[in-house]
């Protein structure tokens, strides 16, 4: 609602310096004076009273320039062609009533002599065709969906929307939700289940199959976000993120361990226990073993989908004991062939 | 439901444009079996080609390809109201 001076401001410059209170006082023979203005619309809508500056021609403009003048307007302030505009509607409405008078010559001039004002010259309209366009307004003979038919050839969701004229229940797959899930390197390996916590406080049992890699991502099929009108609800994607095992590694479907050995051990060889992901394995070391000697325990690494496994590699590692040992100087200090071996041939030039 | 004779005299046309009106398809009366029976939407159309016709300046060629393209754009509007409606997760009152 304009304020009320500003409604009664087209009418007179003394009005529009009045106060409020003063032109309530007036209103009723105000009201009298001018009959012509009882219809409340003409209240709500005051009509500029310069017509030729609403259509923005000269007093002396010809009737072909105020023709011309209305049309440019017209062409871009026309309801029907700015559906979405509803400010285009009033501004239409105020060139068209000028329209009315200045495009008629004879009119004009009652209106140039002020035989007759502004008012009054609405042109009759019932409704615009844009107004049976509204959402939720029926489908009729003259809907069409032409104008995106290229848009369906590979969009689901538009061949969804689109597919029935525009008369649609839209249903659409609900998103797909990305979680990251931090597993040990042990679960990741012979598998696990591990229940996480999702942002609407819900949770969700994920099962981390045997052999899973790193950075894997676990579909959960409809555990995503809610789909819209009855579609189907998305999917959770859950990325397997491992933790390093403090003494195994993998490579592929392999693990590989350093296993440390004694000097008697790697000299005589023995039977000894090695970790595996599934637990210790008895293993052989053969006499004479070295450090960086491999060992393979076959079938004993990460599992895999088709039953079998990959395998351990066991690579050796001799350690001397921790502190000096008398006896063991005095063997080295009389081992002749010792003393003759030179481990490091390989590095001369 | 409106008669041939109500309609000529609220569109303000002819009876001779209106005939060929229909007959150039812009308007298509849901009934026409013996007299043509108009709409609503049929009237507001006619008062849209008169406009294009009489104010706009548009010719006869010119408004079968305005009012192909209005057409088609209420029809990208209106799914786009339906897009919007169902993302915003609004429930439709079907009528």
């Amino acid at each position: 609602m304009l304020d009320l001076r500003d409604r009664l401001a087209f009418c007179t410059p003394t009005v529009a310096r009045m106060s409020v209170s003063e032109i309530r006082g007036l209103l009723p023979a105000f009201r009298f004076a001018h009959a012509g203005y009882k219809h409340s619309a003409r209240w709500e809508h005051p009509v500029a009273e310069d017509l030729y500056s609403v259509l923005g021609v000269k007093r002396d403009a010809s009737q072909e320039e105020i023709r011309s003048a209305y049309r440019q307007l017209a062409k871009k302030l026309h309801p029907d062609l700015n559906p979405g505009n509803r400010q285009a509607e009033e501004k239409f409405k105020q060139i068209a009533s000028a329209y009315d008078i200045l495009g008629d010559a004879e009119k004009r001039g009652r209106f140039d002599r002020g035989d007759i004002d502004a008012s009054g010259q609405e042109r009759p309209r019932e409704r615009y065709y844009r107004d049976f366009h509204g959402p939720g307004a029926e489908q009729h003979t003259y809907s069409t969906s032409g104008g995106f038919a290229d848009f369906m050839e590979n969009e689901d969701i538009l061949k969804e929307m689109f597919g029935r004229g525009g008369r649609t229940t839209l249903r659409l797959r609900g998103q797909d939700v990305l979680y990251r899930l931090p597993v040990e390197f042990l679960e990741a390996v012979n598998g696990a289940t591990r229940r996480i916590t999702m942002p609407d406080g819900g949770t969700l049992d994920v099962v981390i199959p045997k052999g899973t890699r790193e950075g894997q991502v676990l579909r959960l099929r409809g555990k995503g976000g809610a789909g819209i009108g009855g579609g189907e609800p998305g999917d959770a994607l859950v990325e397997i993120e491992i933790a390093p095992h403090p003494f195994f590694t993998r490579k592929g479907d392999d693990i590989h361990v350093e296993l440390p050995v004694s000097l008697p051990e790697a000299v005589l060889g023995a039977k000894l226990d090695v970790p595996t992901p599934s637990g210790p394995v008895r293993m052989t070391v053969p006499k004479g073993a070295n450090t960086g000697t491999v060992l393979r325990l076959r079938g004993k690494g990460v599992p895999r989908s088709d039953g079998k496994a990959g395998d351990e590699y066991v690579t050796l590692k001799v350690m001397l004991p921790e502190r000096s040992d008398p006896e063991l100087e005095e063997f080295a200090q009389r081992w002749q062939a010792g003393q003759r071996q030179n481990p490091r041939q390989h590095l001369e030039a | 439901m409106i008669s041939f004779e109500e309609f000529v005299l609220r569109a303000h046309v002819e009876r001779q444009s209106l005939h060929a009106w229909i007959a150039a398809g812009w308007i298509v009366p849901p009934q026409t079996d013996p007299e043509p029976i108009f709409s609503d939407i049929d009237l507001a159309r006619a008062q849209l080609i008169r406009d294009l016709r009489e104010d706009l300046g548009v010719n006869d060629e010119g408004v079968s390809v305005i009012l192909h393209l209005i057409d088609q754009m209420h029809g990208l509007r209106r799914s786009m109201h339906e897009l919007l409606r169902e993302m915003r997760g609004d429930r439709e009152v079907d009528g």
